[in-house]
């Protein structure tokens, strides 16, 4: 369980602020959902909490430590899912207690008996367990995901933050993929901070939701306050308005 | 050649275009000022594109003759010395009759290659290529991943690109000179030049294959809490995995060749076989030598391939015996200048 506080975040890249003194805070055990449409700044934010991106101005603080960059309690499962082709599930999922192995012992794969446990637990927990040995390079998308998402408990993370977790996946593999996110989570007692771009999926999986719109937090609140036209407000005009202009509708 | 072929391509096609064009003239007045001006833009980058055809094409000739001529090539030469060569090539293949045909006599090779024990030479000929190339990889890997700018920041890694660019710029036979002092004229010396010749060509390779990973799993095992080396090793290396045994595999295939051409500077093997027998004039044993050459490097180069194939995990065409062998010579002589 971890507290998130964000107090006046801004981060620029050039002359375009990607997040506009965003303040925020989540609670201890919280699943928290974030939307917005592509482009308004999600992955900036998680990327800013993880400590992969340095924020330009603001600051972030988890369990009241500021973050200053990768921790190895923060856990991140990535749209993309990055896991290692080249390795097995198990080999995967190990990667996550990378942060207390030791160099030596992890190039040779000398890993604690615990580790192994945590790892085949992890695997167990998004259904692979009977798949620990098969190579992720000839696994499917959402399969690659629930490795990826294996690699972040067993790094054993007080905060769990998901980029996009199901973008790239098919519409059942999505349901199943944050299907198992929410009960990791719960199992763990996780704080959760994910971003989603589908309205259905967020509003059947979270409690509490933040939205963005052009880097500003432009609504936060929990399931009953996400009403249509909150939604209107984070999505709906836009893409009208993009649509009358021609222009290309990324969703 | 192919420049100027396609130039005159082009032109052909902006001829057989014209006719069309004066009758779109029919149309508007404005509109076919502007189909004349950009006729007009069209031909006029057409005369330019054949001008720069037409003077490549003499500079490359000026320089191909000067070549020639430096080099002192002469087609009388040849001319004059062809008999000498028919001779040897009577030699080079002694003939035999089967069944009252004339036929190569394999049975003078096999003599020569039972005698010499040329496939004990060819075995310490493969030794070299092979304990060349395990001697190389470790300051292969270091160079090679130093050298990446995605481990070492810039100016920094240009210090080990560097010392991968002076080993390279020296050519492996070069190497062995440079080390005779330490072991004389020896395999053992051959031995040290290519495993140094490799540090330099299969590090290189690496750094190469190093551009070529993506950022996604490095952030995702940054983002694990790992250390730096961690990050390299997992994040980085095991996305080049297979490319650098592959890699490996094809440097050991060049080393096979370059250790063949050791001998003919003294390094000992079947190279050394070879350069004794042309001193002593004996072409039947030459080509029997040079028989021997060719199944020890197609053999390794049939399993290098395997294994590279094997590795990437899909059934792919591969290079059949039958390729392997036509373009042995090739290879061959790429390999001695190399």
């Amino acid at each position: 369980m971890s507290t998130i506080e964000v107090r006046n975040l801004t981060k620029a890249f050039g002359d375009v602020r990607a997040l506009d003194d965003v303040s925020f805070t989540i609670e201890d055990g919280e699943f928290a959902v974030l939307l917005g449409q592509s482009g308004a700044g999600k992955s900036t934010l998680l990327r800013c909490l993880n400590g992969l991106t340095k924020p330009t101005s603001g600051e972030i603080r988890i369990d009241g430590e500021p973050v200053n960059g990768p921790r190895d309690d923060v856990a991140m499962i990535f749209q993309q899912h990055y896991v290692l082709g080249q390795l097995s599930a198990y080999g995967n999922a190990l990667t996550g207690a990378l942060n207390r192995t030791s160099f030596f012992r992890s190039l040779v794969g000398w890993h604690s008996e615990s580790d192994k446990y945590e790892a085949l637990r992890a695997l167990e927990t998004v259904g692979l367990l009977d798949q620990a040995s098969q190579r992720t390079r000839s696994m499917s998308g959402g399969q690659q995901q629930r490795v990826g998402i294996a690699r972040a408990l067993v790094q054993g993370p007080n905060l769990l933050l998901a980029d996009e977790p199901v973008a790239s996946l098919d519409p059942a593999s999505a349901e199943t993929v944050m299907g198992y996110i929410r009960t990791a989570a719960a199992e763990r007692d996780l704080s959760t901070l994910a971003s989603l771009h589908q309205v259905n999926l967020a509003r059947e999986f979270g409690e509490r939701f933040l939205a963005l719109r052009d880097g500003k937090l432009v609504f936060d609140g929990y399931r009953e306050d996400l009403t249509v036209d909150v939604i209107d407000r984070i999505y709906g005009d836009v893409q009208t308005a993009d649509i009358r202009e021609g222009t290309e509708v990324s969703a | 050649m192919s420049g100027g072929g396609s130039a005159s391509d082009g032109g052909a096609r902006g001829d057989g275009d014209r006719p069309r064009d004066a009758r779109t003239d029919g149309g508007t007045q404005s509109k076919s000022g502007t189909l004349d001006r950009a006729l007009q833009d069209i031909t006029l980058t057409k005369r330019i594109k054949w001008g720069m055809a037409f003077l490549i094409s003499v500079v490359f000739g000026f320089f191909f003759f000067e070549a020639l001529a430096e080099v002192g090539f002469s087609v009388a030469e040849i001319l004059y010395y062809w008999p000498e060569f028919q001779s040897a090539l009577g030699d080079f293949f002694p003939r035999t009759t089967l069944f009252g045909l004339p036929f190569v006599d394999f049975g003078s090779y096999w003599q020569f290659i039972q005698e010499r024990d040329l496939l004990g030479a060819a075995i310490v000929t493969l030794a070299m290529g092979f304990a060349g190339t395990v001697l190389g990889i470790p300051g292969a890997l270091i160079l090679g991943v130093l050298g990446s700018e995605r481990v070492t920041p810039y100016p920094f890694n240009f210090i080990f690109r560097g010392t991968m660019s002076v080993i390279r710029a020296i050519p492996a036979l070069v190497w062995a000179l440079i080390y005779i002092p330490l072991g004389g004229v020896s395999p053992f010396t051959a031995t040290l030049a290519i495993g140094t010749d490799t540090m330099g060509n299969l590090g290189r390779l690496f750094t190469d294959a190093l551009e070529e990973v993506e950022d996604g799993p490095i952030e995702a095992i940054e983002s694990t809490g790992a250390n730096r080396r961690q990050t390299v090793v997992f994040g980085m290396l095991s996305q080049v995995f297979t490319p650098f045994i592959a890699w490996t595999m094809y440097i050991l295939e060049i080393n096979t060749r370059i250790a063949v051409t050791m001998g003919l500077i003294g390094g000992g093997g079947i190279g050394y076989v070879l350069q004794t027998q042309r001193s002593l004039f004996k072409y039947t044993n030459m080509m029997a030598t040079i028989l021997v050459i060719f199944v020890l490097v197609v053999s390794v180069e049939f399993v290098s391939q395997r294994v590279r194939s094997y590795i990437r995990g899909e059934e792919e065409e591969g290079l059949t015996v039958l390729k392997l062998i036509i373009e042995f010579p090739q290879r061959m002589a790429r390999s001695i200048w190399e």
